[in-house]
């Protein structure tokens, strides 16, 4: 192995790659200007639609069944009410928000007609539940009054909650379900254009004779290329999280809670972090790499290649989304699974659940599925059959 | 030097069955000789170049190229030869200047021995009009003359080219029959196929007429008058085609 040649190699895939404009869609592109794009739109709209669920809630009208002292109890808390006959024909036909039927029993029954297909409906039945479950309480303590019963018999005890999670890991749990798979997921899509330029794409353009009848090993030629797409991977990888990072801190996405807001803001990767991300993510790239350049190889042409690797796409979409879920303890053997062993520890790494052992498992693990998916690939390139394949 | 001494090639197909390609071929190129390989579409001239440029495996048989065995270090041989296919294989994205020195590392070149080369070849083959310019907007004679000066850059002792003047205007053509004149000069082994029967007559010490994998005739242009009994090379073909 002359390390010479396959410096050559690579240094003219890279430069090939920068000036192929499919590679720069996939490589550059997509992870910096279409995820913060899709982030805004996403958000923005998604804020929009909440923000206009409340406001209809407010403004709509209930329609209500109801006995008079009921009616004033919704009244009062500022619900809009009109007397409806076909409460539940109302509501699908969106003429009124939700409907409110008094039902004579013993115990009286309340019921609430809602539509839940509609964030307008939703949002009022919220609303008119709260109203209702004041007017209970009240009438509960005027009841006890009545009686001579002190209002404290109905709370002997407290229960309070209390998250010692910390802003960091939560922000980790929320960040890990999502960042994982992205980042494997793009990286994905980032290096497939690359390699299939490199070996079908070769192929079609019949640039690859000149290549073969040089002095270059198959084995100098492989490695060049490789290295060439570990490092498009990388780099799509890299800008995946930090467009990411800049997506998510600068969201319009509004959240009225408290927490939610904490968790946007916090955003757990200091350098160490990010050190462990880039460990585990360099293993899985020379695994990919090696793994799509092997299937590629066989295709004829650059349409062809995308149909050999577009399944392979899909494949990585399921272990990766499992490996972000919360409430999957990591073990040594899960962390030989490929592709979910390195969403699980993305995920780890984010939360801070992730252990020495299991991180060197995981690493082990993906070093030799790249050096068998390289040796795979070399046989192949070795393989006139494969080459000359018309 | 080159020596061939019963090559074959067959290739299984799942439709075709199996296909020999090249049926028992020998032959030899001495050094400073230009040796043409004639023959029709499909007569096994490309599979047997790629043969000899350790692209392909041979079935059975060998060839010696400069002293170096195909089969057994085809490594060496390909630091032996310098390959055209007859499709330029050229990378578009590129210029020539960048194909060139990439080549040329590929084939052990320091940057002063690379540098000398690249120019020398740009000016015997009048390149340096376009030496910046992608080689996806090249014409075809510019990307030939890049694929010609990335066959010889290295300096090889032997010389493979398939059709390398095909589809090329004349003076383009031109430049490439004195590049090889001049290779064949400097005492260069060279194995050529084309098309181009004028273009055999006049650059090729001797020719082997290849048809349905089989190697028909070998020798000099005189030679193959006396055996066929004609004059013109296109009826001296077409005549060992027939028989």
């Amino acid at each position: 192995m002359r390390f010479p040649i396959v410096g050559a190699i690579y240094q003219k895939e890279m430069l090939d790659l920068i000036r192929d404009r499919r590679t720069l869609i996939s490589m550059l592109f997509v992870p910096t200007l279409l995820i913060p794009m899709l982030f805004s739109v996403g958000t923005r709209l998604v804020s929009r639609m909440q923000t206009k669920a409340e406001e209809e809630a407010k403004s709509m009208a209930v329609g209500v069944k109801v006995s008079p002292s009921l009616r004033e109890a919704l009244e009062k808390a500022g619900i809009q009410i009109v007397e409806n006959d076909n409460l539940k024909d109302a509501v699908l036909a969106k003429t009124i928000a939700v409907g409110v039927e008094e039902i004579a029993g013993t115990p009286v029954e309340v019921q609430i007609y809602v539509d839940n297909s509609n964030p307008t409906s939703s949002a009022a039945a919220a609303r008119v539940r709260l109203a209702l479950d004041d007017f209970k309480d009240e009438k509960v303590r005027e009841s006890l009054r009545g009686s001579g019963i002190p209002a404290n018999v109905l709370t002997p005890f407290v229960v309070t909650r209390t998250n010692i999670a910390g802003a960091r890991k939560m922000a980790g749990m929320a960040w890990g379900s999502i960042l994982g798979y992205l980042l494997l997921l793009m990286m994905f899509t980032g290096g497939m254009y690359p390699i299939i330029d490199m070996t079908a794409g070769e192929k079609e353009r019949k640039t690859i004779e000149a290549l073969l009848a040089s002095p270059a090993t198959r084995n100098e030629i492989v490695l060049g290329k490789n290295l060439a797409a570990v490092t498009a991977i990388l780099i799509t990888a890299m800008l995946t999280l930090g467009s990411m990072v800049y997506s998510l801190k600068n969201s319009s996405m509004s959240s009225k809670v408290p927490e939610a807001q904490e968790i946007m803001r916090t955003i757990p990767l200091d350098v160490h972090s990010v050190t462990l991300i880039a460990a585990t993510l360099v293993p899985f790239a020379m695994f990919e790499a090696s793994l799509m350049f092997a299937i590629a190889l066989f295709a004829r042409s650059y349409k062809e290649g995308q149909s050999y690797l577009m399944p392979l796409l899909i494949l990585v979409i399921f272990p990766a989304l499992m490996g972000g879920l919360s409430g999957l303890k990591m073990t040594p053997l899960l962390c030989m699974i490929p592709i979910f062993n390195a969403s699980q520890m993305i995920r780890g790494i984010l939360t801070g659940d992730a252990s020495t052992a299991n991180f060197a498992i995981m690493t082990a693990a993906n070093l030799a599925y790249a050096g068998v998916a390289f040796m795979i690939a070399t046989r192949q390139f070795e393989n006139e059959n494969v080459l000359f394949r018309s | 030097m080159i020596q061939v001494t019963g090559l074959s090639k067959t290739f299984q197909d799942s439709k075709r069955g199996t296909r020999l390609a090249v049926d028992d071929v020998s032959f030899e190129v001495r050094a400073g000789e230009v040796f043409g390989l004639l023959g029709p579409n499909g007569a096994g001239k490309t599979t047997t170049l790629r043969m000899l440029a350790t692209l392909l495996k041979p079935t059975s048989g060998t060839a010696v190229l400069n002293g170096f065995d195909i089969t057994r270090e085809p490594q060496k041989v390909r630091e032996q030869i310098g390959f055209l296919s007859g499709d330029m294989g050229l990378y578009g994205r590129l210029t020539p200047l960048e194909i060139l020195d990439f080549f040329g590392k590929l084939n052990g070149m320091d940057a002063a021995r690379r540098a000398g080369r690249i120019k020398m070849l740009a000016t015997m083959l009048d390149m340096q009009s376009f030496m910046g310019v992608r080689t996806d907007k090249l014409s075809t004679g510019m990307k030939q003359k890049t694929a010609i000066a990335r066959t010889m850059l290295h300096d090889p002792a032997v010389l493979i080219l398939d059709e390398p003047t095909s589809g090329l205007d004349v003076p383009t053509a031109q430049a490439i029959e004195t590049a090889i004149v001049d290779g064949k000069k400097a005492g260069k082994c060279v194995l050529y196929s084309t098309h181009v029967m004028e273009e055999a007559e006049y650059l090729c010490d001797r020719i082997g007429v290849i048809s349905g994998g089989k190697m028909k005739m070998i020798g000099t242009m005189e030679e193959l008058r006396a055996a066929t009994g004609k004059q013109r090379l296109r009826e001296i073909f077409l005549d060992l085609l027939e028989a």
